[in-house]
């Protein structure tokens, strides 16, 4: 029988529920249905009718107000079902069970239907309501403001996290130094020409900007002993301005002292971190250079990341890309920290953030890092 | 430098490609910048077209007056007509040709063409057609020896391969084509010409006759030396010497000073030649300059000398900036016949300051300021004088006058082979040890396990043992050396606590919609007016740089907020209307003659709408009130309160750049200030040409990070449930709210866990001059679930107090 009607409300597998009229015509269908087992049970004609017009009218009901309407008039206390049962008194003896039974039967019958065309209509009502509020999903979405951090900063990070990953911590000093620490006791002393090198911003006699990093190597060694792992992430400043040069720029200074510590260990340190930085098969190579405060000085190149090594715009055609400056730490620096060099030995690197960030991000020119354009910093 | 590879090879056997030579150059620590060709295409096809060539007949083109059409032999069967534009050709020259087909330097290649009905079978060449000169008046006339048909690449370098070395500045021996062949030797293993001798061919005349030398200041020249060679003839160079120092990028000037340029090149000594006839006194005075002297250079300036610069003068006045530059007086000139030849060492500090003071600098201040080796002199001159008989001929007078205030004494270094060992971090044997130095000209003698090394008078940075160390890692190989971790004894890495909140501070920022910019730390000098600072603020007193490169980088900054807007004025200029940025950085604040204190601050800009415009409509506006609730939700991510009130008396003078009635300090719970917050004044807007409202805030850094909880304790909310109560209360309209919710707090006690203001009316339904606030309290205790009386209580005697301290009633 029509039982998949009215027993089960629709499921929401489909929004196109309700009363429509093929679905009144299977309701007909299905009260006209000879084999229901009640009906088998009915002998009285007019409990027949009672109850074959019960069904069709709950049927019918095309909403909740309807609904509520033939509920009064099959099943509320003016009801002549109801009127029957309560006057089952007044029958015969011999009837009274039987329409008893049978009555309550189709009370019972009409009350399930009905609850169940409630359900069916309140789903029906809630999918109308939600059809309602279609919207259209491609339009965008609530505006909800997101930053950016500086390309310079994410950069940092990084570095920072791959260095902190091989146990180092971070040290910070003064932008505004002194002539010592920047030079002097770098190995650097007055008449160097390494000096030349420097074009350096000076405040007043003997106190500069820091042309490097490297003064807080001398800062932290005065006041740790070995052993010392720190990287110095922080602004430099030289005397220079022009398409690849800025007058602030932002270095990563490392430094490494202990006993045992080796030209090795720098190739090594050195190889992890341009993997992390570059990809993991990058290959990196030494080149001897001088600096003054380490002994032996190396240059540090990573295989060209665009056309890994073949030779490209990028790279000048040789395959390598210059990425740090480095070295074993001089001796004569140890001596202006009273560090016992033939006790300790140390390793020392030096990189500049936004050429790394540059060459990691293909940025073309380095002068965006500090125009703070927006249409620059949103990129990244 | 640019060392000629047929230069180099006369001092050492290369057997390396060019580009294999580079290579093993760039890591031996020698930077190659670039390989480039000199002169004409060096293949051997190219080479065979250049020709020498006989002009047998002359005559003016019949359709040109200004070209000839010449008859030339160039050692074929038959003459070839070629055509030719030079003034001076002329009938009976040996000249230059290039046969069809030939590439000339540039890569022009040449046809055989029809110039005006005559078919020129080749060109005739002039010397700047063969990058031998910038520029040349007409064609070149060879010897008249020379034979037709022989090849120009026969007589001179016509072709060569050019490196252009970056040399470090500890190593000035490699300033120079033998000291880079000795380098080549040292890093290939290739044979090097270790002997050099020239004899000089001695005239009759002593030395003494001619020039008496006083070296009044030794401490500024330890070596003075020099010669002198009577009855010279100036003329141009031989073409030989022109290739080989146009070839390294130097002008040919004359036959004298080219030797001496040669030379120079060749050794990296470098030698000065004085027409001796300028000298007055008969001589020559090494002496600093006396104040006020000054002196006409070779590049035809004025230069004002001081005491402290080192001069070469005679009896009367300075004539050389010593080992920087000549004065024109005393150069050498085509009527020069007697010329005295100055080999000499300065010391490189004196020569660096003086070339940084006078802005001048040479070839020779470029050595000489890095140290040279004075034993290189003798050699220096010896070489020079010969070459200068050779090509201007003369006679050198006997004798050398060398005038020394050093002493030799060769340096001696213990090598030991652990300590290599220590420092590389790999083993290397001793035989390769011993030969990576005597390569490099050390004598190496080994002595009970260790080597004993004598470092070669040039190489006068070798001091240490790490310096020969240093020469064993770039020579045996950094290629070579294994990758190796440090072990990490003791301790651990890991940010520390304000370097962990810093970057929660900035996470915190972007996570709310600001971008992060970073500014210069340097700040132009206006903008304490802009920011209509008072004459008297301190912020103004900031940090000066004695030699900015601009008046927009003067200064080191203050404030961050200068910058800030500046930023915002740039964005707006490119039609960017939304600048919500921040940045975290330094300011310098001078603590007298010491360093000044470096800050840490945070600041903070909104400008432009907070939403770009969209369908949805925006509700929020940029006003006082988002810029607090940003560091209102900073305070939360930090897990510490922040506290905000009007700026009072000084501050407000000190804040003139915000709007005066919207602003406040920003304040800790302990009340101590940490920055400020408010909308921008709108003349600072003005003078910046930004269009308001703007906000922004600027905190000490360290500060608000010392108010963090970076570890926040447990407290148990679940266990016990809360009760809600909510309270309209009017009182004045000048009342802070702050205030009213800090007595209610007070009036509350403990058991109240949190007050939030909900709402805020002023109109019809309070009397004038009130306010109502509304408050929603929350009661909780940790320990027991709070009855609904218990409350009512605390509320009742809260109410009571809040009336009699504030006049607060409860709204109706």
């Amino acid at each position: 029988m029509g039982q998949a009607r009215g027993d089960q409300p629709t499921g929401p597998t489909s929004w196109q529920i309700g009363p429509d009229s093929a679905r009144i015509d299977a309701l007909e269908g299905a009260v006209i249905d000879r084999t229901d087992p009640i009906l088998e049970q009915i002998s009285r004609e007019d409990l027949k009718a009672i109850y074959l017009d019960g069904l069709a009218a709950i049927a019918a009901a095309a909403d909740l107000a309807e609904l509520a309407e033939v509920r009064v008039r099959f099943l509320g206390r003016k009801a002549p079902l109801v009127q029957l049962l309560r006057s089952l008194g007044e029958l015969p003896v011999e009837e009274r069970p039987e329409v008893g039974r049978v009555g309550n039967l189709v009370r019972r019958t009409l009350e399930a239907k009905a609850d169940a065309r409630e359900r069916e209509l309140e789903s029906w009502k809630l999918a109308q309501t939600l059809e309602h509020d279609r919207i259209d999903v491609t339009l965008p979405g609530r505006y909800s403001p997101l930053g950016r951090l500086h390309l310079i900063t994410q950069t940092r990070r990084e570095i920072e996290d791959i260095f902190i990953g091989m146990g180092y911590e971070i040290a910070d000093g003064p932008q505004v130094e002194t002539e010592y620490y920047n030079f002097e006791a770098l190995n650097t002393p007055a008449d160097h020409p390494a000096r030349s090198l420097h074009d350096t911003f000076f405040v007043s006699e003997g106190i500069l900007l820091r042309t490097h990093t490297s003064p807080m190597q001398v800062r932290y060694m005065e006041k740790h002993r070995p052993p010392v792992h720190i990287i110095v992430p922080g602004a430099a400043y030289r005397r220079d301005s022009d398409a690849t040069h800025t007058p602030m720029f932002h270095q990563v200074e490392g430094l490494v002292v202990d006993e045992g510590i080796t030209l090795a260990d720098l190739k090594g340190t050195l190889e992890t971190f341009a993997r992390a930085m570059f990809g993991a098969d990058r290959r990196v190579r030494l080149r001897p250079h001088f600096f003054p405060f380490t002994e032996p000085s190396v240059e540090v190149d990573v295989s060209c990341m665009i056309c890994d090594g073949a030779g490209c715009r990028l790279c000048k055609q040789t395959g390598w890309l210059e990425i740090l400056g480095a070295g074993m730490v001089d001796p004569n620096v140890f001596g202006f920290v009273d560090y016992d060099p033939e006790l300790y030995t140390g390793f020392a690197f030096g990189m500049g953030i936004e050429r790394i960030a540059m060459l990691k991000h293909r940025v073309n020119d380095l002068r965006l890092f500090f125009e703070n354009d927006l249409r620059f910093l949103r990129q990244f | 430098m640019k060392a000629p590879l047929s230069w180099l090879k006369e001092y050492v056997a290369i057997d390396l490609s060019v580009e294999e030579l580079a290579s093993r150059l760039a890591l031996t620590g020698t930077e190659v910048e670039r390989v480039t060709t000199a002169g004409v295409p060096g293949d051997e096809e190219n080479l065979q077209r250049f020709v020498v060539g006989k002009v047998l007949d002359c005559q003016r083109h019949p359709e040109a007056d200004r070209l000839s059409v010449c008859q030339v032999e160039v050692g074929e069967a038959a003459p070839r007509t070629i055509v030719c534009g030079a003034p001076n050709v002329a009938a009976g020259q040996t000249v230059a040709v290039v046969l069809p087909g030939g590439v000339l330097p540039g890569g022009t290649r040449i046809k055989e063409a029809k110039l005006r009905g005559v078919v020129s079978s080749g060109m005739i060449l002039s010397e700047a057609e063969l990058g031998l000169a910038a520029k040349s008046a007409g064609i070149m006339v060879l010897p008249s020896e020379w034979q037709a048909g022989e090849l120009l690449a026969s007589h001179f370098q016509l072709s060569d391969w050019v490196l252009e070395v970056e040399v470090t500045p500890n190593r000035p021996d490699c300033l120079s084509v033998r000291g880079l062949a000795r380098e080549i030797a040292g890093i290939t293993g290739a044979p090097f010409a270790e002997d050099l001798a020239f004899s000089v061919p001695w005239g009759s005349r002593t030395i003494d006759q001619d020039i008496a030398i006083e070296v009044q200041a030794p401490d500024l020249c330890p070596r003075y030396a020099a010669r002198v060679i009577r009855g010279v003839t100036v003329a141009e160079s031989p073409l030989w010497l022109k290739a080989r120092l146009a070839h390294a990028g130097l002008r040919p000037i004359s036959n004298v000073v080219d030797v001496t340029n040669y030379v120079l090149w060749t050794l990296g000594q470098p030698l000065h030649a004085f027409d001796l006839r300028t000298i007055r006194g008969g001589r020559i005075i090494v002496r600093r300059a006396l104040p006020g002297e000054t002196i006409v250079t070779l590049d035809g300036e004025l230069r004002r000398l001081t005491p402290d610069m080192l001069v070469i003068a005679d009896a009367e006045r300075a004539s050389v900036v010593a080992g920087i530059m000549g004065g024109e007086e005393s150069e050498i000139s085509e009527s020069t016949t007697d010329v005295l030849l100055e080999g000499a060492t300065f010391a490189g500090p004196s020569i660096m300051r003086t070339s940084a003071a006078l802005g001048l600098r040479s070839e020779a201040s470029t050595r000489y300021e890095k140290g040279l080796d004075p034993e290189m002199v003798p050699l220096a001159l010896d070489m020079a004088c010969s070459l200068i008989v050779e090509l201007a001929g003369g006679e050198v007078s006997v004798g050398t006058i060398d005038v020394r205030a050093y002493e030799h004494v060769p340096r001696r270094l213990r090598l030991r082979p652990q300590r290599v060992a220590k420092v590389l971090g790999t083993e290397v044997a001793q035989a390769e040890t011993q030969t990576i130095l005597e390569r490099l000209g050390c004598q190496v003698t080994p002595a009970g396990g260790e080597l004993l090394v004598e470092a070669p008078s040039f190489r006068r940075d070798l001091e240490r043992e790490i310096d020969l160390i240093e020469e064993i890692a770039r020579i045996h190989g950094l290629e070579r050396l294994p990758s190796t971790l440090p072990a990490r004894r003791q301790g651990h890495g890991g940010l520390n606590r304000s370097q962990r909140l810093r970057r929660r501070v900035e996470d915190l920022l972007v996570g709310a919609g600001l971008t992060e910019v970073i500014n210069f730390g340097f700040t132009d000098d206006r903008w304490p007016d802009r920011l209509r600072l008072a004459p008297a603020d301190s912020l103004r007193d900031g940090v000066r740089i004695a030699n900015p490169l601009s008046a927009e980088q003067s200064m080191m900054r203050t404030l961050l907020l200068p910058g800030l807007l500046a930023t915002a004025q740039r964005n707006l200029a490119v039609r960017e209307e939304r600048v919500h940025v921040f940045e975290v950085g330094r300011v310098f604040i001078p603590q007298g003659a010491s360093l000044p204190r470096e800050d840490l601050h945070c600041g903070i800009l909104c400008l432009g709408p907070w939403e770009p415009a969209g369908w949805l409509r925006s509700q929020a506006t940029v006003d006082f009130f988002l810029i607090k609730g940003l560091l209102e939700r900073l305070a939360d991510g930090l897990h510490c309160e922040l506290r905000f009130r009007a700026l009072q008396g000084e501050e407000c003078e000190r804040a003139a750049f915000l709007h005066p009635g919207r602003s406040a300090s920003v304040c800790s719970a302990e009340g101590s200030v940490l920055g400020w917050v408010g909308e921008v004044h709108p003349s600072v807007l003005q003078a910046y040409d930004l269009r308001g409202p703007a906000a922004a805030a600027e905190l000490d850094l360290e500060q608000l990070l010392e108010c963090a909880d970076e570890i926040p304790m447990f407290r148990d909310l679940l266990a016990f449930p809360p009760v809600e109560q909510d309270l309209a209360l009017v009182v004045d309209k000048s009342l802070p709210a702050a205030e009213l919710v800090a007595r209610v707090r007070e009036a509350a006690g403990p058991l109240l866990e949190e007050v939030r203001l909900f709402d805020l009316y002023e109109g019809a339904q309070v009397p004038p001059g009130k306010k109502s606030l509304a408050l929603r309290l929350n009661f909780r205790s940790p320990e027991r679930t709070l009855s609904e009386g218990e409350v009512n209580e605390l509320r009742a005697k809260m109410l009571a107090c809040l009336r009699k301290e504030l006049g607060a009633e409860l709204r109706g």
